[in-house]
C-alpha cells in the first residue's frame, strides 16, 4: 500500500516537473521577447542620445607666455600639439600645447619664433578663413607680406621604449619668397587689409586714405619657356563716400565686402580682376543695433555682422527677382557686444568673444546657442579652434589655456529636424534632407520631415490600393465563397505573403514601372473599368432567369468574373496606345507635364502603391478573412432566419461583429506598409520630396536607413540621425500597433462577447 | 412517468393523417434529404396543424433538427445538402424555383438552441427584422418592440433599459429577446430548435409557459431533447429515428400508448 502511493507520488512528481518546466519555459520566452524589444529601444536611444548633448569644455593645459598683450591671431595645427600666434610686432611664434618628453618639449615652451616683418612698417593685418591658414601684414609702403605656418610630421624612435613617436616640426613660410606684394600702386600705407587665396591666385582688399577701396588680384603666370612662375597683379580702386570700417574677401575671390557703418558694399570681382558694385545692404534695418564688425562663416556663403546690442546677425545670398541678393536670415544673442568672432574650419559653428570677456559658441543653421559664459577666471581676449574642432585655445593676458571641447553634433537640434530650416543659398526656409555631397564645406541637411512624410505617403498609397482589395477579398472568401473553393484560395493568397519583398521591389522597379509609364491610360482604365465591369456583371447576373443562375451555386458564381476581369484588363491595355494617340497626342507624359503641370517620374507612388499594396494585401486578407470567418454561425443564421438576405446579414451583423478583427487587419497592414523597405527602396526613386503627387516618388524612413547607413561614418551626426530615423520608425510602428490593439479591445468588448 | 400537459387534453384531437387543408400549416410530402452521399431524412410525410405546438423528438442525430431546418430552408446554407420531395405551405411548395427564400423566412421564424442576440441593444435586436423590411417609422418600431417583448414575456423586465446591450441580459432573457425578435415580424410559423437546452430550469419554465401562449397566434414547431418538455408543451409529437419518421401522434397518445416498439423504447429510456 505504502509502495503504491509512493509510486503514484513519483509519477506525480515527474508530471509536476514537466508542468513547471513548461511554465517557466514559456514565461522565460515571453520575458526574453520583451527584453529584446527593450534592448532595441534602449540601444537606439543610446546611439541617438549624444546628438542632444550640450557642449562641454574641459581644461587640459594652462601656461603663461610673456609679451602677450599684442596678439593679432592665434592658431593650432591639426593634432593640437603646437599652437602659434601672430603679433602686432610682426613676430610669428610657435609654442607647444602639450608636454612632449621625446623632444624635451614642455607645454608653453616657445619652439620657434620668426620676425616676418619689422614692427615699425606694419599698418594692418589680415587673416584668411581658418581653412586656408594664411596671414597677411599690410605695410606702410602700400605692400603686403603673406606668411603661412607649415608643419612637418616625422617619427622618431623613443630611446627607452623603442616605439616610434610622432614629432611635429613647425616653420613659417613666406609667400613670394618673402618679397612684399604691391597692393597700392601709389605706395601709400594700407590702413585696413583683407586677404584670401585659392592656391594659385591671391586677392587683397585694402583701405587707403579712409575711403579708398583697393582691390588687387595676383594670378600666377607660368613662363612656358623657362617654366618659372611669376605673380602678376591686377589693380582696382573704388572710392566710397565714407570711412571704411571692415573688409572681407571671399575665398573664391569673387566678392569683396566693405562695411561702412551700417552699410555693406558688395563688389563682384571678375576672373580677370574687373570690379563691379553688386549691392548695398543696410544691416541695422531690423533694430539689431549699429554694426560693429563683419566676418565670413565657414563655407563663405554667409556673412556674420556683429552689432553693438550684443546681437550677431547672419546674412546670405537668396534668389530674388533682382538676382541673388544678401538677405537677413537670423540673429544670435551673445549677451554683450561682440569684439571678435572666430569660425570653425568646416562646420557652421562660430565662437564669439564679448566685450565683457565672455565666450559664446553658436551654430548658425540650427540656431543653436551652444555655450555662453567664461571658462577662465579672467576676462577672455582671444580664442581659436583646432582644425578638427576638438580643442580650443583661449588667451587671457599672458595666460593661455587649452580646452577639450565636446561639440560633436551642433547642427542637430530638435527644431532643425522637425521644423523648416533656412539653409544657405535656399530661397526660403524648407524641410530638406540632403545628407552628403562632394565638397567639404557642404552643410548636411537633416530634416526628418520629408522622409517621415515619404513613409506616410508610401503607406497611404499602398493602403489605398490594398485595403479595398484585401477587405473585399477577405469578406467574399470568408462569407460568400463555397468552402471547396475557399480551401484553395486562402492558402494561395497567404503564400503571397511569403514572397520576398526584394523580388516584389525588383519587379516593381524594373518591370512594372516601365509598363505603367508606357500604358498609363491603360492602367488608369483598368483601375476604373475593372470594378465597374465587376459590378455590371453582378447586376446582369442577378437579372438572368433563375434557372440559369441556379446552375451555378452561389459560392462559385465569382469564378465567372475571372474571364470578365481578364477581358477588361486586356482590352484596357490593348486600347491604351490607341487612346493615348487619340486623346493625348500620343504622349501622356508630355500631356501631364505640359498641360496639367504634373511632374511624372517613372518610379512613382503609383508603382509603389501597387507593389507594396500587393505585399500588404495578404496581411490584410489573412487577418480580416479569419475575423469574418470566425463570426459565429448562429449569429448570421439568426439574421438569415429573420428574412435577411445574405447581403443584409453581412452588412448588419457579420461586419459589425468582425469589426475588431477587420480593424486590426488594416492596422497590421499599415504597420507593414510603414516598415516596408525593399519595395520602396527599389521602386520609388528615393527622392526626399514633400508632395502628394501620385506620379512622383518619395523617400521613406526605412529606405533612407537602408540607402545611407552603409556609407555613414560611425559616430557622425549622420549616423546618429539615421539611428534616430530608425527610432522614429520604431515609434511609428509602435504607435500604430498600440492604437490598433487599443481600438480592437474596445470594439471587441462592444461587439463580440459571444 | 411522463405527465402530459393537461391543457393539451382540452384541445380537440385531430386526425393527423387526414388533416383538412384549412387546418394544415405545413404539408411535408415525401421529403428526402442528403448530405453528399449520406441520406439524412428518409421519405418524411406529415401534416403540421396550425395554431398548435408540434414537437419533434428523437435521439441525437436522428434528423429532427434537419427536418426543422427544412421548413425555413436553412439547409440551403449547407453546400453539400440536397433535397427532394416537397413542403407545401398554403398549397405552395416552398422548394419551388421561384420562391424567395428571404420572404419565406420572414413567414417562418426560427429560434436557435443557443441564445443568439446580435451585438446591439435590446431595442435594435427586436426591430432588426422590421428594419430589414425598410420600416423606419419610429412609432411603428416602438409599438412593435413593446408588443413583441410583451409577447415574449420580457417587457416588464427590460422596459427601462431597452438601449442596453442585449448581452447584458441573462441567458433566459436573451432567449426571450430572440423570441421577441422573431415574433416582431409576425411570422405564421415559429420554429424552435431546442430553445431551452442552454438555459437553467427557471428560465426553461418561463420559456415553456411562453410557448403555450404563443400557439394562440402562431403555429409552433419545437425540437427538443427533453421528452418531459415535449410532453409539457406540445399538442402532437413526432418521433424520428435514424432519419425516418417512426410515429406521429397526439402527444398524450404517443407518450401513453405508443404504437411503435421503437417509440416505446425511446420514451421509456432504453436508448437515446
Amino acid at each position: 500500500m505504502a509502495s503504491l502511493s509512493a509510486q503514484q507520488l513519483a509519477a506525480n512528481r515527474g508530471r509536476l516537473f514537466k508542468d513547471r518546466a513548461a511554465r517557466y519555459g514559456v514565461t522565460l520566452g515571453g520575458v526574453m521577447v520583451l527584453v529584446a524589444l527593450l534592448l532595441i529601444f534602449f540601444y537606439l536611444l543610446y546611439v541617438v542620445q549624444p546628438i542632444f548633448e550640450s557642449v562641454s569644455l574641459k581644461e587640459e593645459q594652462s601656461f603663461s607666455l610673456s609679451n602677450s598683450e599684442d596678439v593679432e591671431a592665434l592658431g593650432m595645427e591639426e593634432q593640437a600639439e603646437i599652437g602659434y600666434r601672430l603679433m602686432e610686432s610682426g613676430k610669428f611664434e610657435f609654442f607647444a600645447l602639450a608636454d612632449k618628453p621625446i623632444v624635451n618639449r614642455k607645454a608653453g615652451e616657445i619652439i620657434d619664433s620668426k620676425e616676418v616683418v619689422s614692427a615699425d612698417k606694419i599698418t594692418s593685418f589680415a587673416s584668411t578663413l581658418p581653412v586656408n591658414k594664411q596671414y597677411a601684414y599690410g605695410l606702410n609702403d602700400g605692400t603686403a607680406i603673406v606668411a603661412e605656418p607649415k608643419f612637418k610630421v616625422s617619427f622618431a624612435e623613443d630611446p627607452q621604449t623603442g616605439a616610434l613617436e610622432r614629432t611635429i616640426t613647425p616653420r613659417v613660410e613666406l609667400l613670394n619668397n618673402g618679397e612684399p606684394l604691391v597692393v597700392d600702386e601709389s605706395g601709400q600705407a594700407l590702413e585696413k587689409l583683407a586677404y584670401e587665396s585659392d592656391g594659385d591666385t591671391m586677392m587683397f582688399a585694402a583701405v587707403q586714405g579712409g575711403n579708398n577701396l583697393l582691390i588687387t588680384k595676383y594670378a600666377a603666370e607660368e613662363n612656358f619657356m623657362t617654366g618659372e612662375t611669376t605673380l602678376k597683379p591686377v589693380f582696382h580702386k573704388v572710392t566710397l563716400n565714407g570711412t571704411i570700417d571692415d573688409l572681407i574677401v571671399t575665398p573664391d575671390l569673387r566678392q569683396v565686402m566693405a562695411r561702412r557703418g551700417n552699410r555693406i558694399h558688395v563688389f563682384d570681382v571678375g576672373v580677370s580682376g574687373q570690379v563691379t558694385e553688386r549691392e548695398l545692404m543696410l544691416v541695422n534695418a531690423r533694430e539689431q543695433g549699429n554694426a560693429t564688425g563683419l566676418y565670413l562663416l565657414a563655407g563663405a556663403s554667409s556673412i556674420l555682422v556683429t552689432h553693438d546690442t550684443g546681437l550677431v546677425t547672419q546674412w546670405f545670398q537668396v534668389s530674388t527677382d533682382e538676382g541673388r541678393q544678401y538677405q537677413y536670415i537670423r540673429s544670435f544673442d551673445a549677451g554683450s557686444p561682440v569684439k571678435d568672432i572666430e569660425v570653425e574650419y568646416y562646420r557652421r559653428t562660430f565662437y564669439t568673444v564679448s566685450e565683457n570677456g565672455q565666450l559664446g559658441i553658436f551654430y548658425t543653421t540650427s540656431e543653436a546657442d551652444l555655450y555662453r559664459g567664461n571658462p577662465l577666471e579672467t576676462s577672455l581676449e582671444h580664442v581659436m579652434v583646432d582644425p578638427r574642432a576638438n580643442y580650443l585655445i583661449m588667451q587671457s593676458g599672458d595666460r593661455f589655456s587649452v580646452f577639450d571641447i565636446k561639440n560633436e553634433h551642433p547642427e542637430v537640434t530638435w527644431s532643425a529636424m522637425w521644423q523648416e530650416v533656412w539653409y544657405e543659398g535656399y530661397p526660403e526656409p524648407d524641410y530638406t534632407w540632403q545628407s552628403t555631397s562632394g565638397s567639404d564645406d557642404f552643410e548636411s541637411k537633416y530634416s526628418l520631415v520629408p522622409i517621415a512624410f515619404g513613409t506616410i505617403k508610401a503607406a497611404a498609397y499602398a493602403m489605398l490600393f490594398a485595403v479595398p482589395i484585401g477587405l473585399a477579398a477577405a469578406v467574399y472568401t470568408a462569407y460568400f465563397m463555397s468552402p471547396s473553393v475557399r480551401k484553395y484560395v486562402k492558402p494561395t493568397v497567404e503564400i503571397m505573403e511569403a514572397l520576398p519583398t526584394v523580388i516584389l521591389g525588383f519587379l516593381a522597379g524594373l518591370w512594372l514601372a516601365p509598363i505603367i509609364e508606357r500604358y498609363l491610360p491603360g492602367l488608369i482604365a483598368v483601375l476604373l473599368l475593372v470594378p465597374a465591369a465587376i459590378i455590371l456583371t453582378a447586376f446582369l447576373w442577378s437579372r438572368l432567369p433563375s434557372h440559369i443562375r441556379n446552375t451555378v451555386t452561389d459560392g462559385r458564381a465569382a469564378l465567372l468574373l475571372i474571364p470578365i476581369v481578364i477581358l477588361v484588363g486586356w482590352l484596357s491595355f490593348g486600347l491604351s496606345p490607341w487612346v493615348e494617340q487619340v486623346l493625348f497626342d500620343g504622349n501622356v507624359r508630355g500631356y501631364l507635364t505640359n498641360e496639367l503641370g504634373i511632374t511624372f517620374d517613372q518610379r512613382n507612388s503609383l508603382v509603389v502603391g501597387i507593389a507594396m499594396g500587393f505585399a500588404v494585401i495578404p496581411t490584410i486578407f489573412s487577418i480580416a478573412e479569419d475575423a469574418v470567418f470566425s463570426v459565429p454561425k448562429h449569429l448570421s443564421n439568426g439574421s438569415l432566419a429573420l428574412g435577411a438576405t445574405p447581403w443584409q446579414t453581412l452588412t448588419k451583423v457579420v461586419l459589425l461583429t468582425a469589426s475588431p478583427g477587420i480593424f486590426s487587419a488594416v492596422m497590421m497592414g499599415l504597420g507593414r506598409a510603414v516598415g516596408e523597405t525593399m519595395i520602396v527602396l527599389m521602386a520609388t526613386g528615393n527622392t526626399p520630396i514633400m508632395d502628394w503627387n501620385i506620379f512622383e516618388g518619395m523617400r521613406t524612413l526605412s529606405a533612407n536607413i537602408a540607402v545611407e547607413m552603409p556609407e555613414s561614418e560611425v559616430g557622425s551626426s549622420h549616423y546618429r540621425i539615421l539611428f534616430l530615423a530608425a527610432f522614429v520608425l520604431f515609434i511609428f510602428t509602435f504607435f500604430f500597433n498600440t492604437i490598433a490593439e487599443f481600438v480592437r479591445q474596445r470594439l471587441r468588448d462592444k461587439y463580440s462577447s459571444m | 412517468m411522463i405527465s402530459v400537459n393537461p391543457s393539451t387534453n382540452n384541445l380537440e384531437k385531430l386526425d393527423l393523417h387526414n388533416l383538412p387543408a384549412e387546418q394544415t400549416a405545413l404539408d411535408i410530402k415525401n421529403l428526402n434529404l442528403y448530405y453528399g452521399e449520406d441520406q439524412a431524412l428518409h421519405d418524411i410525410s406529415m401534416r403540421i396543424p396550425n395554431n398548435r405546438v408540434t414537437a419533434f423528438i428523437g435521439p441525437s442525430g436522428c434528423g429532427k433538427s434537419t427536418l426543422l431546418r427544412c421548413i425555413n430552408r436553412m439547409n440551403d446554407l449547407v453546400e453539400i445538402c440536397r433535397i427532394d420531395g416537397q413542403i407545401d405551405m398554403h398549397g405552395h411548395n416552398i422548394y419551388d424555383k421561384n420562391v424567395d427564400v428571404a420572404a419565406l423566412r420572414r413567414r417562418v421564424g426560427m429560434v436557435f438552441q443557443r441564445p443568439n442576440p446580435f451585438p446591439k441593444s435590446i431595442y435594435e435586436n427586436v426591430v432588426y427584422g422590421l428594419r430589414l423590411q425598410g420600416v423606419k417609422d419610429k412609432r411603428v418600431l416602438d409599438e412593435a418592440v413593446e408588443t413583441s417583448l410583451r409577447g415574449a414575456a420580457l417587457w416588464d423586465e427590460v422596459k427601462d433599459r431597452l438601449n442596453a446591450s442585449a448581452f447584458s441580459l441573462s441567458g433566459g432573457q436573451q432567449q426571450r429577446v430572440v423570441i421577441a425578435r422573431s415574433i416582431a415580424i409576425e411570422p405564421e410559423i415559429l420554429l424552435l430548435d431546442e430553445p431551452t437546452s442552454a438555459l437553467d430550469p427557471i428560465s426553461t419554465l418561463t420559456i415553456e409557459e411562453l410557448i403555450t401562449e404563443l400557439k394562440e397566434k402562431y403555429t409552433v414547431v419545437i425540437v427538443t431533447h427533453n421528452m418531459q418538455q415535449a410532453a409539457r408543451v406540445s399538442d402532437q409529437t413526432a418521433f424520428l429515428y435514424m432519419g425516418k419518421l417512426i410515429e406521429y401522434a397526439d402527444t398524450d397518445t404517443l407518450f401513453t400508448t405508443p404504437s411503435e416498439k421503437q417509440t416505446e423504447d425511446y420514451i421509456t429510456g432504453r436508448y437515446g
